[in-house]
This record gives structure tokens, sequence and C-alpha cells, in this order.
């Protein structure tokens, strides 16, 4: 008999039990109708392409918890936690349909109790719920005793742990009472059937036993309600909202920059607010990837920013934003209605009692907050609910560089180099000019009207600045080595536009992008070999949204394929301990993981050790996002010199990487620290030229 | 407030030393390949003196160029900054004026575009550097000029610049219209914004040829030039390093400083 088929001062089980269902769903309800409402103050974007690949990509994330199993390292075991949580969650949650939803409030008890069904189901939750108490403990002692860095501890997080410890006591005392109630003596499901004996073993009536079993069995269920009313008022909103946001993630290339719609610009001037400067201006995709933080952290400690002292932390930018939402949303939501109820008359300015006292940009997320960001991608990588923290970050650079000419005096000179002379380098920088690498050499170099089914791109660092030219030299001569047969455009090369847009100069982009194109279409060109993974990404990633379309290749994708083709020969012996650093537009943002390894290995007595942080965890050298000429901002040490230190630890002699700009900073750290005697930085075409037999 | 800019396209100031190659005879700049020009520093400083008296009491910039046909890159340059009309005056009568034929030529524009309450100039040019067309211009135009501004505001129906001297600024004040000159001290000129970008992305620049602006054919011929090139040289630098010694670094400093006495 199920307590719900009781009646209590006169009033049938029945109707207590949906009437406080009809309550808490209430509550749920109305809070989830809100939320949905701020997401929807968003603007429109279109994530409802490849439904198919959508689902399963969800599927494959969430029910093997493959979302949080692939952040545990060594040194971090809590997504195991986690994965254990939600799989004996899940069994609890069906549970709470089936035993309290279907045999309570359905009446269906007679169907189900003391079938084996009952007894096997619960017996599982036995076990789970032992599971459950242990993480638990864990995950107390991580946030209370131990204060783990990433974690913030908060009165949220204690409710929550809480409230799942209640209903896994709940459960095992519920179980207890009510066989020692009804006078059942199994020994299935272990601990309740223990507890049942244990409780018939005090002497208590049996009345007291069966009013205590209804009042543990009401309470259960009160706190299951309270449960689904807490979730979405709390950062326990993730349960549902990285769900969804794992169906409509980012498919394809891992990073995406939207570009500003040229509709945008016909509208009339003043009108227009470009990049993000109030919470509605970001998409509604960017709104829901709010709600899907849990605040884990592991972003904050990732972040080179963050590790090297800077204000910038990519969890408390997207927690800061969802308070700013919720915060600001009601008001945003009242505007909304006026606007709409009032379309005939004249557009009504934002009373001030609705308008947002905060603005986003300096109270919500700080200007060097948002100068920080290398756009390494550590943040997202590491992300088990897949939110974009770095077109967040860019959109709020396109309004600050846009829209109000804010950005640091670093980063003006940089973008008017971009637009002057078509390359982020000043002269006095560099004492050189974009063609000039290629005097004296025997190149092809495509004048107007020639055409080259491969172009050999050099990108303006490559060109420009004397450590990376000799890289770019070494380039061309294993490229002749192999007889590939290529063109080059000299002079006639600019930027690929790559640090124009990640600091926010997007229409300067724009146009770099489309000049290009129309260079490489003008020439006949089908593929294009870059040594800088920035153009390597921008090329091939960006490019196509602008009508160009090329096979682009990386030159370590490329030399690893010549090797084991044979057409490249490595037998000089290089005898010397070196260490791969993963350039971050290589590695993380295109996974090319395996073929710098791959020729470093065919490399005669080249001993590779890897650094602890490498791969996908792999450390930036500070230079991306433009922070090559952008300042970086204060903190306790710059990112490029934490990275050596991590080099230091191999032991190895030389540090190998397949960037320029990786290369830049670390030649910039190892001057800085005055070692330049046991330690040298090569870019890998050099180590490859070196081996090369003559 | 209508105010009109003349800006110069020069050479790019930034090339390394080395590249920056001139032919003695002709007494030309040979400019180097894969190098654009750019709008000269100082104009785009009074580019940006016009904007900022626009940000602050609305009004219209028109800019003028005189050049090639590429000139109407540094033209379009100013109306990405926020400059909302610009023309360029070219044609091969105007190639090598020395300051007062150019200032001629600037002065017919001005004259043609009409309505203007302040005229702004680079202090001088990055390349040649003469700085004399602002002052020549003002004359032909007939009206006040100030050089050398460091900040100018419109105040009442007249302008209060400050000017630089020697050790510090002066504050003058001139009616409209008037003619200012602007110093580097004025602060960095903005990067151009996104709505500025794509205003000079559509605008068309017309281009002004010496009859459209009516100006007479022997104000320009080079015979009745009042300034010649003689000679045209790269100066040469030379420097000299010599390592001061010395037992301790106190001893090194006493060498130093006898030095450095026997050379004042």
């Amino acid at each position: 008999m199920s307590p719900v088929s009781a009646t209590y001062w006169g009033i049938p089980g029945y109707v207590i039990f949906w009437i406080l269902f009809a309550i808490a769903f209430g509550l749920f309800a109305q809070r989830f109708y809100f939320l949905f409402r701020l997401m929807r103050l968003g603007k429109l974007e279109n994530r409802f392409d490849r439904i198919g690949e959508r689902i399963k990509t969800m599927l494959v994330e969430v029910v093997p918890q493959w979302c949080t199993l692939k952040t545990v390292t060594r040194k971090d075991l809590a997504g195991i936690g986690h994965a254990l949580l939600f799989w004996c969650f899940s069994l609890f949650f069906i549970s709470y349909i089936i035993f309290i939803g279907l045999a309570g409030g359905f009446g269906l008890s007679p169907l189900i109790e003391g079938t084996p069904f009952e007894t096997v189901y619960f017996s599982i939750l036995d076990i789970a719920a032992v599971l459950v108490t242990l993480t638990l403990i864990v995950a107390a002692v991580r946030r209370y005793v131990i204060r783990v860095q990433r974690l913030e501890p908060s009165a949220e997080a204690g409710i929550i742990l809480m409230m799942v410890f209640s209903l896994m006591v709940l459960h095992v005392f519920g179980v207890g009472f009510d066989h020692a109630s009804q006078g059942v003596h199994a020994s299935w499901p272990p601990i309740g059937a223990t507890l049942a004996g244990l409780l018939s073993g005090t002497g208590l009536a049996q009345g007291t036993l069966e009013a205590a079993s209804r009042g543990v069995w009401w309470l259960h269920y009160m706190v299951i309600l309270s449960f689904m009313v807490y979730i979405p008022r709390s950062k326990h909103l993730h349960i549902l909202a990285s769900l969804v946001n794992a169906f409509f993630k980012q498919l394809g290339p891992k990073v995406v920059l939207e570009p500003i719609p040229l509709e945008a610009l016909e509208a009339p001037e003043g009108s227009v607010t470009f990049g993000v400067s109030k919470i509605q201006d970001f998409t509604w995709k960017d709104l829901l990837d709010l709600y899907a933080c849990a605040v884990c952290g592991r972003c904050h400690v990732n972040c080179p920013a963050q590790l090297t002292g800077k204000t910038l932390s990519p969890r408390e930018v997207i927690h800061n934003l969802k308070e700013h939402l919720l915060q600001a949303g009601p008001g945003l939501l009242a505007n909304k209605a006026e606007a709409s109820s009032d379309n005939q008359g004249e557009s009504q300015a934002e009373t001030p009692a609705k308008t947002p006292t905060k603005s986003m940009i300096g109270d919500v997320v700080t200007e060097e907050e948002i100068w920080a960001c290398t756009t390494c991608g550590a943040c997202q990588e590491v992300c088990p609910v897949n939110i974009e923290h770095i077109r967040k970050i860019i959109d709020l650079r396109r309004n600050l560089v846009l829209t109000q000419s804010k950005m640091p005096e670093s980063a003006q000179l940089m973008l008017r180099n971009m637009q002057s002379r078509g390359h982020p380098w000043a002269g006095v920088q560099s004492m050189r000019l974009r063609g000039d690498w290629t005097s004296d050499l025997d190149l092809k170099i495509l004048a107007d009207g020639d055409n080259a089914d491969t172009l050999f791109w050099v990108g303006c660092t490559g060109a420009l600045v004397e450590r990376n030219v000799k890289a770019t030299l070494s380039m061309t001569r294993v490229l002749k080595a192999a007889g590939v047969d290529f063109g080059v455009l000299g002079e006639a090369e600019t930027c690929c536009g790559d640090p124009a847009r990640r600091a926010g100069y997007e229409f300067q982009f724009q146009m770099m992008a489309e000049q290009n194109i129309e260079i490489f279409k003008g020439h006949n060109i089908k593929e294009i070999i870059t040594t800088c993974p920035h153009c390597y990404n921008t090329i091939k990633h960006e490019y196509p949204r602008y009508g160009g379309d090329f096979k682009v290749v990386h030159y370590t994708q490329l030399i690893a394929d010549l090797i084991r083709q044979g057409r490249l020969k490595l037998t000089n012996e290089l005898n010397s301990k070196l260490t791969y650093h993963d350039p971050c537009y290589l590695g993380r943002y295109n996974s090319v993981y395996m073929e710098p390894r791959r020729i470093l290995q065919a490399i005669p007595k080249a001993k590779l050790e890897e650094m602890e942080r490498s791969r996908d965890t792999g450390f930036c050298c500070g230079g991306g996002g433009g922070l090559m000429w952008i300042e970086e901002q204060p903190g306790t040490t710059k990112i490029n010199q934490m990275r050596l230190e991590d080099v230091l630890k191999t032991g190895a002699e030389t540090v190998v990487t397949a960037c320029p700009y990786c290369l830049q900073m670390f030649e910039d750290s190892i001057e800085h620290k005055e070692i330049k005697d046991s330690l040298k930085a090569r870019d890998l075409v050099e180590l490859v030229e070196a081996a090369l037999t003559k | 407030m209508h105010t009109i800019v003349c800006v110069k396209q020069v050479l790019d100031p930034e090339i390394p030393p080395a590249k920056f190659k001139i032919d003695p005879a002709a007494k030309q700049v040979i400019p180097p390949a894969g190098v654009p020009p750019v709008i000269s520093v100082f104009d785009e400083r009074a580019v940006e003196a016009a904007c900022r008296l626009k940000d602050k009491h609305k009004g219209k910039i028109t800019v003028i160029s005189m050049g090639t046909a590429k000139a109407a890159d540094v033209v379009k340059h100013a109306i990405s900054m926020g400059a909302d009309d610009g023309y360029v005056l070219q044609d091969p009568a105007f190639e090598n004026l020395d300051s007062f034929g150019t200032a001629y030529v600037l002065g017919k524009a001005i004259q043609k575009i009409g309505g203007y309450d302040l005229v702004l100039c680079g202090r001088q040019a990055a390349d040649w550097g003469a700085g004399q067309v602002g002052s020549i211009l003002a004359e032909i135009l007939g009206i006040p000029v100030v050089t050398l501004a460091c900040a100018i505001e419109a105040v009442e129906k007249k302008l209060r610049v400050k000017r630089m001297v020697k050790d510090g600024y002066e504050v003058l004040e001139a009616p409209m219209p008037s003619l200012v000159t602007v110093s580097s001290e004025i602060g960095l000129p903005r990067l151009p914004g996104g709505m500025g970008l794509m205003m000079a992305r559509k605008k068309q620049i017309p281009v002004w040829k010496a009859q459209d602006i009516g100006a007479e054919s022997s104000k320009l011929d080079k015979a009745n030039a009042h300034t010649e090139v003689t000679g045209l040289s790269v100066p040469t630098r030379k420097t000299e390093c010599e390592i001061i010694a010395g037992g301790t670094p106190g001893e090194a400093a006493v060498n130093l400083a006898l030095k450095l006495i026997k050379l004042i």
C-alpha cells in the first residue's frame, strides 16, 4: 500500500500528492519560462542545422559522461566523481518516476510493490546511494577542507550537497521503515533490509513504525520536489542547460567567430553598434552558455592569463555575465514588452529605472580582462559544458575597437600598421620590407598573370622578422629538396588578417580576407602551404566564409607526408634532447598533434621529452589573439616566462615549435632569463633542414 | 562648423633607412617597391583635430589632397576617421610644385569648396618638411594663421588655439575663418571605427584637374617657381663606440667624466 492511497485529516493522499506536485512544478515552470524569455533577448543565431549529428554529439557527451571524463588528469580526478554521480543520480531519477510518480501518484503500487523488479532496482539503488554518499563526502572535502583552487566554496554548492545527501538517506530509511512496518524479513535490498532489521529490533509499536514510514515517504517526496524547484534557481541549472548546450554546441572547427553582418552597415549612422556592449547584444546561444556553466573552474586553472596573475578568469567572466543577465533581465523584458505593445508610436527611450545600472564593459567585464585573453582555447578545451568563451571576448573587443575606439595604445599601433602597411609590424621593429626575404633566391615569385597550383604563403612574421626569416628560408630549401613545385607572392603578400580579427578590428580582417582571396584566385592557386598556424587556421577555416575555398596545409603535415613518401630523407644525427611546444592554433584549434612528433621521430637521435602540459593541454606562449603586439596586462609573470619553466623542467637543450609567434616568444623569454647558451629555440623546419641528407 | 583639412600622401617614414634610395641626378626619391605610401603623420593629426571639433560641435569636414590618383587612399583614410567629403587634386601640371605652387592649387580648391570656418594643415609634410604651405595658403586665402597648434577649441564663434612655443605653450584667439597648422602634441590620431571604415568604402572621391579649380597655368609654370632644388643627398650617419675602461665601476665612471669634460 502506497502512503498516497491513505487519507489524511479527511483529505485523500492523492489530492495532497498532486497539489504538492502542482505547486512545485508551477514554481519550476515559472522560473524555467523566465530563463527562456531572458535567453530570447539575445540575437538570432542558427544552431538548428545537422540535427542528427547534434543528437549524436549530445548523447555521446552526456550518457557515457565523456564531457567530464575527458578532463580527468592525474592531478584532477573530479571528473570520475561527476560521472559516478551522474550515472547513480540518473538511476534515482528514473526510480522517482517509477516508484513515486507511477506507484504513488498514479496508484500503480499494487503492480510494482513486492515484485522482483522492485527488489533488484532498490538493491542497485542501495549501492548507488553508497557511491553517491562517498562522492559527496569527497566533493565536500574538496570544497571546504582542501579548498581546491578551481572551486569557489559557495552556499549553493553546500545546499545541493546536503539535498542530494538527504535524498540518499531518505531512500534507505524509506525502505527500512517500509519493511519494518510491514514485517518483511528480507536480505535485499541490502542496506534497506539491514535498517529494517534494526528498526524492528527497537521494539517500536507497529502503529509508530507505520506512521514513521509514511512520514519518511512524504518527506522524501517533498525533498525531491524542492530539488526540482531549486535546480533552475541555482548553478545546478547546468543539469538541464548543459544538456541543451551539448545539442547546440559548435560543430566543426572548435573556435568560430561570426562575421559582423554587412547589412548592419547599411543602417543609418548612429543606430548600429558593433560587437557586444549590452547583454542582449549576445546571441541566445551565448546566453545559454551562461546557464550551462556550473562554475567548475576548469577554465580558471587552465587559463594562461589567470595563471600568470592577470585579472582575467574565464570562470568569473561567464559567472559575472550570468549574474548580470539575471539582474538586468527583468528590466529588459519589461522594455521589450513595452516596445512591442507600443510599436505604433515613436520608439520609446529606455526609462532609467529599467535600464541596467551597470555597464557591461567596465562593471561586469573589465577592459583589462578583455585584453588579457590570448585566445589560446585552453578554457574551451576543458569546458565540460561546451561554453564558447573566446567569441564572447572577441565580441567585447569588437565593441571597444569599432564602436568605442578604446584599446591599449599597443593595439592601436598594431591595427594602424595593419591598415596602412598591410601587416602588423612597424618598420622600426623590423628592418626589412615584405619582399626582402626573397632576394638572391631562385624562387618563382608570382607576378600579375602568373599561375601556380601551390603557393607557399609565408606570413608577415616569417617575411619580416629576422629570426623568423631564417625559418622561412629553411622552409624554401626543404621544399626544394623534396622537389615541391611552389610559387611565392614576395612583396605582394600582405597579412592574412588574423591579428586584426582577434583584436576585434573585424572590417580590416574582412577587407584583407577579400583582397587575399582575390589574389589567390588571380593566380589560379589550388593549394596553400603555410608555416604560421595562425595563417593556417584563418585561411582554412575563415576564408571560406568570404568565398575562398582552397586546400590549406600546414608545413608539419606536408613534411610528415613527404618523409612518409620517401621524398625527404633525414639522415644527419641531431643527438640532442628536445621538447616540442604545441602551438595553440595548430594543436587545440586544428588537432595537429601527431605530425610534428612524427617528424621529430624521423630525425635520427632526436630525443623527444614531452612537457607536462602538452597536446590538448598545451600551454600558450603568450603571443596569440593579437598579444604578439598588444602589451601583456600586468600580472605576476609573463606567459612566455611561465612556459619557459615548463621547458626547463624537461631538461631539454632545444625547444622546438612550429609557429613564428611561439618561436619569437621563446627567443624573448630565453633572452630574458639569460640562458642562451644552454637552451635554443628552433622552428621544426630548421631541424628538418639540418637533418636532410646532403 | 565647416572644416577643410589639407592632407598629403608621403613615402612611409617607417621604412628602414637602408631601403631609402634617391636619384641624385634627377633630384628625386625612388619609392621602394612593396611599400604602400601613407598619410603624412602631421596631416593625420590635423584630421584628428578636425574630428575632435566635430565630436563636440557637429558640423562637416572636407578633406583635399594634391597628389597622384593613389592620393584617394589618404582621403579615404581621413573619411574613415570621420571626415564627410573628400577631393583629390591631380593634374600633370601639379607635379613637383614648390610650396608656393602647392599653396596656390590648394587655395583654388578651397575657394571652390567655399563656406568654411577653419582650414587645417599639418605643421609640415613628413617627406620634405618645409613647413611653408600652411602660412602661404593663409596668405592666399586672406585669413589669419596660427601655426603649431596642440589644441583647438571653438568658443563663441572664435577659435581658441593652444600653440606650442619653445618652453611651453601660448593660447591665442583667432576669428573664423582662420587657418591653423597642427603639431604632433595634439595626440594620437584615432583608429577608424566600424562606421567610418564603411563610409570610406562606399564614398566616391572626385578628382579635380587644373581647369576644374580654375588654376592659371602661369602660376603652375616651373619657371615661375620661388624655390629650386639644387641638390639631393641621403645624410650619412656615423656612430662610433668606445668602451671606457677602468679597474672598478667607480674608476670607469671617473674616466668617463674626464672624457666628457673634454668634449664640452
